[in-house]
C-alpha cells in the first residue's frame, strides 16, 4: 500500500494539456498572454479600415491621371493585385483567428513587392515617381494589417525595404530639381509613415494594457488577510511536501539503504531546512510584499521594509490608496528620466504610552509609514499621488539631497494584534 | 488610471506624427523657389512655434494647446502663400501637404471625445483643407494635397476613436482576468493555509527528516523505516486533500471537519517525546472533543511547552494535567527542572511568542508561564471549548 507509486501528478498534468495541442492552448502567466487576446486584434480592424480608405483615394487619384500613362496595363495590374492581396489577407486573418503563419507572411510580402514593382514599371516613363506613385504607396498602408500580428522588427524591416525601393526608383528615374524634390521627399515619408506610426501606436497600446493587467492582478492583494502566503509560496510548499514524501517513501521501501548515504542525508537536511523556513516564514509576508514581488512594474523600483508586518493592518481602502500612490510614483513619464528608486518603510510603532488614555472607546493606533523616492522632483510628482496618500493617512513631505521623503501616519482602528503581547 | 495612459499615448502619437509633418514641411518649404524669399523666415518662425505647441500637446491634455497648434499651423499655411494671387510655384501645394496632413491633422488623434473636441476637429479639418486647397495651381478647390489633408484628418479621428474603444474592450477583458486571479489567489491561500495548518504532521515529518539528515545513525533501522512509512503516508493524504492527524495506533484520522477526539492525539505526543527521552505522564481527562483548529493550536502549544522542558529543564520527566470546565480546557505542564527567571529569558528563545501565544490567541486561548530558578517551571495553557 505504502509502496504504490504516486501517479497522480503525471495524470493531472496530462489532462491539462492534451498531447496533440501545442502552442495554441499553452499559456504562461496572465501577463505573458498574447496581446491579441487583449484587444490589439480589434486594432487590426481599424488598421484595415484606414488602409481601405487610403486605397480608395489612391485609386481615385490613379484614375484621374490615367490619361498620362503611356501604358496602363502594369498600373492596373498593380492595383488588381493589391486589392486581391488585401481582401485575401483580411479574410484569411479573420477566418484563422488572428494569426499569420510564416509562409503566408512571406507570400504576403512577395505580393506587395510585386505590386510596388508593377507600379514602378508603370510610372517609370513619366519621370516623376513622387507625383505618380499610387499603388506602391497604398502597399505601405496595406502592409499595416500585419502590425498587430507580427513582431515589430518584422514590420519595420518591411517598411524600411519599401522606403529603400522608393529611393532607388526616384534616383533612377526622376530628375531632382527644387520643383520636383518636395514631392519625392513626401512620397518617401508616405512610404515610411504608416509603418512607423503603426508600430509606435500598437506597441504603446500593448504596453499600456500589459501594465494595466499587471495592476489588476496585483490589486487582488488588497483583500488578502493580514499575513498571506502568496501565490508562489503555496506551490513551493506543495513541492517540498512532495519531495519529502518521495524521500520518506524511499526510506520506507528500502530503496535507500540505512544508514543513509551522504547525498540522501544532505538532501534530507536541506529539505528539512527549507520546509521549516517555509512553515515559519510564509506567514510573515504581508500583502504589500506580495504586491511588490508579483508585479513587474513595482518590483523593479519599489523596496519594502516592514519587519513587524504592519502593512497587513491597513484596511482595504488604505491598501488600495497606498498601492495606487506607489504605482503612480513608479511610473516614469519619460524613458530618459533617471532611475527611480522607491523605499517604503513601515514602523516601528510608537509606544502605546504616548497615546492619550481614555480618549474614546475606539483605540486607534498610528502606524508610521515613510516613503522615500530617489530620482524625482517634488513638482513632477503626479497630483494623484497626493490624493491617494490622503486616503492612506495624514502625510507631510520634505525634499533633501534630491530625494523626496513622505511621512504618512496611518491610523488603524482597534488592531487587536498590532502590539506584541507583553 | 488607464484612462490617463490612453490619453498620454494618443497625445504622444499626435506629437510625434505632428512634429514629423512640421519638419517635413519646413524642409520642403526651405527649398529655393518654393516660397517667396521675403516670407520664408516668418513662415519658419510660425512652424517653430507650432512645433513648440505640439510638444505641449504631448505633455498636457489641455485643449488649448491643440487649438494653438491649429491656429499657428493655419497661419503658416496662409503666410506661405503670400503674396496672394501671384502664380505660386508648382511645388508649393505639395510642400504644404505634410503641414496640413500631418503637422496639423496629427492632433486629430486627441480630438475623438466630446462635443467641444469634435468642433475643434471640424474647424481644423475645414481650415487646413481649405488653406491647402487655395495653394493649388489650378485655382479650383480640388487638389491632391487638399484631399490628402482631409483624408488624414479623418484617419486621425479613426485612430483616436479606435484606440479609445479598443482600450474599453480590453478593460472588460482584463477585469475578467483580474476576477479570476482573485479567486485563484484565495484558493491558493486556502491551500497554503491547509498545508501550513497541518503543523503536527509537519512536526513529525521534520523530526524524521532531521534523523535522516544524520543518516539515521543511532536509531534502529526498522524503527526509522516504520516512521518514514507513516510519515510518507501522512504526506500522501495531505496531498490528496485531507488534513490527517497523526494518531498513536498507526492509523490516521481523516476527518477534516468539526471535532476530533483529543485523547488519542495526546497519546501520539506522549509517544514522540518518549522516543526522544522525555517521559510524559498524563493526568486527567482522556477524551475531549474540540473544534479542529482549537485542537491544532492546543496541541502545538503543548508540544512546544514539552519541547522546552526537554531542552532546557534538564529532567527526564514532565507532568501534564488536563482539566476541563464547562467552557474551557486547561493543560498544566509542570517539571521539576532547572527553572528560570521569567524576565531574563527572551520570548524568542522560548519560542513562546509566535508559536504558543499567538497561535492560542488566534483561537481565543491563553498561555501563562511561572518559574523560579531551581524550582521547576509550570506552564498553563487554556483554550475555549
Amino acid at each position: 500500500m505504502s509502496s504504490s507509486p504516486p501517479p497522480e501528478e503525471s495524470t493531472l498534468g496530462g489532462s491539462i494539456r492534451p498531447a496533440g495541442a501545442r502552442s495554441s492552448t499553452r499559456r504562461g502567466s496572465p501577463t505573458s498572454t498574447h496581446a491579441s487576446a487583449l484587444g490589439s486584434g480589434f486594432l487590426g480592424i481599424g488598421v484595415a479600415i484606414i488602409a481601405a480608405l487610403q486605397s480608395m483615394l489612391g485609386i481615385a487619384l490613379f484614375m484621374s491621371r490615367a490619361g498620362d500613362y503611356p501604358t496602363l496595363l502594369p498600373a492596373v495590374g498593380a492595383w488588381l493585385l493589391l486589392m486581391v492581396t488585401f481582401l485575401g489577407l483580411t479574410i484569411t486573418i479573420s477566418a484563422s483567428g488572428e494569426r499569420l503563419p510564416d509562409w503566408l507572411y512571406f507570400f504576403f510580402l512577395a505580393a506587395l513587392a510585386a505590386v510596388v514593382w508593377l507600379d514602378f514599371v508603370a510610372i517609370a516613363p513619366l519621370d516623376d515617381v513622387g507625383r505618380y506613385a499610387t499603388a506602391s504607396i497604398s502597399a505601405g498602408f496595406v502592409l499595416l494589417i500585419i502590425v498587430t500580428l507580427r513582431a515589430q522588427w518584422e514590420v519595420l524591416l518591411a517598411t524600411g525595404a519599401l522606403a529603400i525601393a522608393f529611393v532607388i526608383a526616384i534616383l533612377a528615374t526622376t530628375p531632382l530639381t527644387p520643383a520636383t524634390l518636395p514631392a519625392q521627399i513626401i512620397v518617401v515619408a508616405l512610404a515610411v509613415g504608416p509603418g512607423l506610426t503603426g508600430v509606435l501606436l500598437v506597441s504603446g497600446f500593448e504596453r499600456m494594457l500589459k501594465r494595466e493587467l499587471d495592476r489588476v492582478l496585483v490589486q487582488s492583494t488588497v483583500t488578502a488577510p493580514r499575513l498571506a502566503v502568496g501565490m508562489l509560496a503555496s506551490e513551493e510548499l506543495a513541492r517540498l511536501d512532495q519531495d519529502a514524501e518521495e524521500l520518506l517513501d524511499a526510506v520506507a521501501t528500502g530503496r535507500a539503504a540505512l544508514p543513509l548515504p551522504a547525498d540522501l542525508s544532505a538532501r534530507a537536511s536541506s529539505l528539512a531546512t527549507e520546509l521549516r523556513l517555509h512553515l515559519i516564514e510564509g506567514r510573515r509576508e504581508t500583502w504589500l510584499r506580495h504586491a511588490v514581488t508579483e508585479s513587474e512594474h513595482l518590483g523593479r523600483r519599489v523596496a519594502v521594509s516592514d519587519p513587524a508586518a504592519l502593512a497587513g493592518l491597513l484596511d482595504s481602502t488604505q491598501r488600495d490608496a497606498l498601492l495606487a500612490a506607489l504605482w503612480l510614483l513608479a511610473s516614469d513619464p519619460a524613458a530618459s528620466a533617471p532611475q527611480r528608486i522607491i523605499d517604503v518603510e513601515l514602523g516601528p510603532l510608537a509606544s502605546p504610552a504616548s497615546e492619550p488614555a481614555g480618549s474614546g472607546d475606539v483605540t486607534a493606533t498610528i502606524i508610521p509609514l515613510v516613503i522615500t523616492v530617489v530620482g524625482i522632483k517634488r513638482n513632477r510628482v503626479d497630483p494623484g499621488v497626493w490624493e491617494a496618500l490622503d486616503r492612506v493617512g495624514r502625510y507631510s513631505d520634505s525634499t533633501a539631497n534630491g530625494r523626496l521623503c513622505v511621512d504618512v501616519d496611518c491610523a488603524v482602528e482597534n488592531p487587536v494584534d498590532a502590539t506584541r503581547p507583553s | 488610471m488607464i484612462e490617463r495612459e490612453r490619453k498620454l499615448l494618443l497625445q504622444r502619437a499626435a506629437r510625434a506624427f505632428g512634429l514629423c509633418g512640421v519638419m517635413l514641411a519646413g524642409l520642403c518649404l526651405s527649398l529655393p523657389g518654393v516660397v517667396d524669399a521675403d516670407v520664408l523666415p516668418s513662415v519658419l518662425i510660425l512652424l517653430i512655434a507650432q512645433a513648440a505647441a505640439l510638444v505641449m500637446v504631448g505633455r498636457s491634455s489641455h485643449l488649448g494647446w491643440v487649438v494653438l497648434t491649429i491656429v499657428l499651423g493655419c497661419g503658416a499655411l496662409a503666410l506661405a502663400q503670400l503674396p496672394w494671387g501671384q502664380g505660386a510655384s508648382l511645388a508649393l501645394p505639395i510642400s504644404l501637404a505634410p503641414l496640413g496632413a500631418a503637422g496639423l491633422a496629427g492632433v486629430g488623434m486627441v480630438l475623438s471625445e466630446g462635443t467641444g473636441r469634435w468642433l475643434v476637429w471640424a474647424g481644423g479639418t475645414l481650415g487646413s483643407s481649405l488653406l491647402v486647397a487655395t495653394a493649388g495651381p489650378t485655382g479650383g478647390l480640388v487638389s491632391t494635397p487638399a484631399i490628402a489633408t482631409l483624408a488624414s484628418w479623418v484617419i486621425m479621428l479613426i485612430i483616436g476613436t479606435w484606440v479609445t474603444v479598443g482600450v474599453q474592450r480590453a478593460l472588460r477583458r482584463i477585469d475578467g482576468i483580474g476576477r479570476a486571479h482573485l479567486v485563484e489567489r484565495q484558493a491558493s491561500e486556502t491551500e497554503a493555509q491547509r498545508r501550513q495548518g497541518a503543523r503536527l504532521l509537519h512536526d513529525t515529518v521534520l523530526a524524521t527528516l532531521t534523523l535522516l539528515a544524520h543518516s539515521g545513525v543511532g536509531v534502529s533501522a526498522d524503527a526509522l523505516r516504520q516512521q518514514a512509512e507513516e510519515d510518507a503516508a501522512l504526506l500522501r493524504q495531505l496531498r490528496l486533500g485531507s488534513t490527517p492527524m497523526p494518531r498513536f495506533s498507526g492509523s490516521y484520522s481523516l476527518e477534516p471537519v468539526a471535532e476530533t477526539p483529543l485523547g488519542t492525539t495526546l497519546e501520539s505526543v506522549k509517544n514522540r517525546f518518549g522516543r526522544m527521552g522525555l517521559d510524559v505522564r498524563w493526568h486527567g481527562t482522556g477524551q475531549v472533543l474540540l473544534p479542529s483548529d482549537v485542537l491544532d493550536a492546543f496541541l502545538l502549544a503543548l508540544t512546544e511547552s514539552l519541547e522546552n522542558v526537554r531542552r532546557h529543564a534538564g529532567v527526564e520527566q514532565a507532568d501534564v494535567t488536563i482539566t476541563e470546565t464547562q467552557d474551557s480546557l486547561r493543560a498544566v505542564i509542570t517539571d521539576a527542572g532547572a527553572g528560570f527567571t521569567p524576565g531574563d529569558v527572551t520570548d524568542e528563545r522560548l519560542g513562546v511568542a509566535e508559536s504558543i501565544v499567538a497561535r492560542l490567541r488566534d483561537v481565543g486561548g491563553s498561555a501563562r508561564v511561572f518559574s523560579t530558578p531551581g524550582a521547576g517551571t509550570t506552564v498553563i495553557l487554556e483554550v475555549p471549548r
